[in-house]
């Protein structure tokens, strides 16, 4: 004889206030542990998934990220008719000799960031598939404009289609805005290189370029080849590997993340559990009564278990619904969180609630219903009818 | 106080219980402790590094933008000023050791003693540094990093100028600030004029004031020096102009801050309930101690004293427990980075203050929790409850 799921239904009907609370509280544990997740997952995919595989980043030997690599124009002109490097249509290379500096811009917030604006030849949308204009167009070269990373729109001042924006010795007018997966291209600042250069006042106008492999082309021989070339003591390598290992320089705070949301996850998962318990263990008397009516333990047990594990998920679904708020909260409120990398850029990473976070604190609220319902019910459920009918 | 033997043995009751509902509180407390240490400890890392009377000059644009290095001598005339010092990014990557890079920086030897002073470099050392061409003085986490001495030679590529040179080590700056490797200007100098190419820029110009509340009047001048030149000019304190470096933490500490929010009102939550239930199972007795004689106050006093006592002693743990937390951090982050700006979290401690903090917002919790059921359970009528018992 199993008892009626209308039972477990009712029982969270008379109690309501108290159920209320323990959703509350369950609620809460979700929405503080989806949200050091997708903190987490939301700044790997900005800093990692930047780069495609089929491109190389060459640098001056000894450079470990393009803000502090030189180039010479004719090394580049030398290594821009290698072999294995795809072309266009015409004929070209794909090859987009690029240039890095990092000013300092003003925030509408009135704080003070260091923007990654990268010089490119028109050339850079071919090489870079990952970017892609989605408002505007591509700047004019010498004309003073430039293409901003979708990260930066509102964020500094005048960072908005058609306004100006001020960095380095001038005021650069806004022609177009970028997208580029979420990787973080979308923190950057697409500008003329040769204008950027002299802006910069720098004597080289390239810090490295970027190249697209060939399809079908032997890359590792590309990479010997440009490496092994002793004129121009260049290095280079796939650009997923480039951005992975500046990626590394964040592995501390991953690590301070995790040892953060450890203690939130398992205070948030006592306290849920505690209240799960409380709310079986008030109810002993009545699992006496059951008992002593005829139900079986397991019977009981099934009935109890099935409550908590449904309170449990309603707890998770207002807390899945609270994290995505918060989320949207947060973002509105910040606009995306700007996080210096190693370059002393910023790069802007817009928290977003990914399926795997909410999976991660699916599978916490389910553990807090099993574990704190069962318990408490295997316990109830052991004692004696006569027992438990005597506490009452 | 006498009843204070009466409201441990309730709290004894329920072990579990008792235990869970302090572990989730002492948990809460802990982490809230940490968080606390946050905004003042980038504070105090700050202060501990700079100096309030060193001023950063660099170009509008930021530091990646140069100026014309006759700007050092303008500067200098400025009054007020007592010291200035060119520095030029050198971008040095170490070749020995697969190239690895760290803050090089090329710079006036004779004003180095002059311009930070309070980084008690050795005099000895300063004198050859001034003397012998190419000597450079190295940070002292460089040189424990690299197994460096005294005496040794270095070689380093440099990513920005086209120049490889090699050093001699004349000395160290024995504490962990952040030039890592100092050489002369001098030297890259004539490397670069080898090439024929003139070394006629300058990165930052830092420069000491001879008082602090001149330090106001000397950055404005440097701004209205160079306003309308074609390289415009920033200046800031050394504090500001690190602090913008650990200006993007700030975002994240924000979100963590929402996150310690909800995990307070989360566990706030809990003490309510547990306090709820505590009262609510001992129906009986309490009306059967009112009916004996103890007053409506008396009940509600244990019952807030129990919740209180609680929350206190798990908060208090849970504070406690943050000095050896901040201790776990700053290992595990110190471990896994070779002085990026995250080092920043290494220099982060669990003051006395904050363990108080931490302790009066257990007592609030534990308040908080108890007084409401506390103050149903006095007040109920003795009648109707023992009518319930009965």
């Amino acid at each position: 004889m199993s008892l009626p799921l209308s039972y477990s239904v009712r029982n969270v009907r008379i109690r309501l206030r108290r159920t209320a609370l323990t959703i509350a509280v369950i609620a809460l544990a979700v929405v503080a542990s989806a949200v050091f997740l997708a903190l987490i997952s939301s700044l790997q995919r900005t800093l990692v998934s930047t780069g495609s595989p089929e491109n190389l980043v060459v640098l001056r030997k000894g450079s470990d990220n393009d803000g502090s690599s030189m180039l010479t124009l004719e090394a580049y002109q030398a290594i821009r008719f290698f072999d294995g490097i795809a072309r266009d249509a015409a004929g070209q290379p794909l090859a987009s000799p690029e240039m890095v500096v990092q000013p300092t811009v003003w925030t509408t917030r009135g704080t003070r960031e260091n923007v990654l604006a990268r010089g490119v030849e028109p050339v850079a949308l071919r090489v870079h598939d990952q970017v892609r204009i989605v408002a505007g167009r591509m700047f004019r070269p010498s004309s003073g404009e430039v293409v901003l990373g979708v990260g930066t729109v509102g964020r500094y001042e005048g960072a908005r289609l058609g306004e100006e924006m001020p960095f380095g010795r001038r005021r650069w007018r806004v022609v177009g805005i970028m997208e580029a997966a979420g990787s973080s291209f979308e923190s950057e600042v697409w500008v003329d290189v040769r204008e950027l250069a002299n802006d910069a006042n720098r004597p080289f106008p390239f810090s490295g370029v970027r190249l697209r492999v060939a399809p079908g082309a032997d890359r590792e021989a590309l990479i010997r080849r440009i490496e092994d070339d002793p004129r121009y003591a260049l290095e280079a390598k796939p650009e997923t590997d480039y951005y992975a290992d500046q990626a590394k320089s964040s592995r501390s705070l991953y690590v301070l993340l995790v040892v953060l949301a450890a203690p939130v996850g398992i205070a948030a998962g006592l306290g849920a559990a505690n209240t799960m318990f409380a709310a079986v263990q008030a109810r002993t008397v009545e699992i006496g009564t059951l008992r002593a009516l005829g139900f079986s333990r397991g019977t009981i047990l099934r009935a109890f278990l099935l409550e908590s594990f449904g309170v449990a998920m309603v707890g998770f679904v207002v807390g899945a619904l609270g994290t995505v708020a918060l989320a949207a909260v947060i973002g509105a409120a910040l606009g995306g969180i700007g996080f210096t990398a190693a370059t002393f850029t910023t790069n802007v990473v817009a928290l977003r609630v990914g399926a795997g976070d909410l999976g991660a604190a699916f599978l916490f609220a389910a553990a807090i219903g099993i574990i704190g319902g069962l318990l408490p019910a295997w316990r109830a459920a052991r004692l004696r009818p006569v027992e438990a009918l005597r506490k009452a | 106080m006498k009843y204070l033997p009466f409201v441990v043995r309730n709290l004894l009751r329920n072990k579990l219980r008792t235990a869970l509902t302090g572990g989730a509180i002492g948990l809460a407390i802990l982490l809230v402790c940490f968080f606390l240490t946050m905004p003042g400890g980038i504070d105090r890392l700050l202060s501990e590094v700079t100096s309030n009377v060193r001023v950063s000059v660099h170009n509008k644009g930021g530091v990646v933008y140069d100026m014309p290095y006759a700007y050092v001598q303008r500067v200098r005339s400025i009054p007020g000023v007592t010291a200035v010092n060119p520095e030029v990014w050198f971008g040095g990557a170490y070749e020995q050791e697969g190239m690895v890079t760290f803050p090089s920086f090329a710079l006036d030897p004779d004003a180095v003693g002059n311009v930070w002073p309070d980084y008690d470099i050795e005099p000895l050392a300063l004198e050859k540094f001034r003397r012998q061409r190419d000597a450079a003085i190295v940070g002292r986490e460089t040189m424990k990093k690299y197994r460096w001495r005294i005496g040794q030679q270095v070689s380093l590529v440099s990513t920005v100028w086209p120049v490889t040179l090699t050093f001699r080590i004349v000395g160290e700056i024995p504490n962990d600030r952040a030039p890592h490797f100092w050489i002369q200007r001098e030297y890259l100098a004539q490397a670069m004029e080898a090439q024929g190419r003139q070394l006629d820029t300058v990165g930052t110009i830092w420069v000491r004031v001879a008082d602090p509340a001149l330090v106001n009047d000397v950055m404005t001048r440097a701004v209205a020096m160079f306003r309308n030149s074609p390289a415009e000019v920033n200046a800031e304190t050394e504090k500001s102009f690190f602090a913008s470096f650990f200006g993007s933490l700030q975002s994240f500490v924000q979100i963590i801050l929402v996150v310690t929010g909800l995990v307070a009102l989360c566990v706030l939550c809990i003490a309510a309930n547990t306090a709820s239930m505590a009262v609510r199972e001992r129906g009986r007795e309490i009306a059967v101690l009112r009916a004996i004689g103890f007053g409506r106050s008396v009940i509600f006093g244990t019952l807030v004293a129990e919740s209180t006592l609680l929350a206190t002693l798990a908060g208090g743990v849970g504070a406690l427990l943050t000095y050896g937390f901040s201790a776990m951090i700053r290992a595990l982050s110190g471990a896994s980075m070779g002085g990026n700006e995250l080092g920043a979290l290494t220099g982060f401690l669990v003051t006395r203050d904050i363990v108080a903090r931490g302790i009066a917002l257990s007592v609030v919790v534990g308040l908080v929790a108890g007084i409401a059921p506390a103050w149903g359970a006095a007040r109920r009528p003795v009648a109707e409850t023992l009518r319930e018992v009965f």
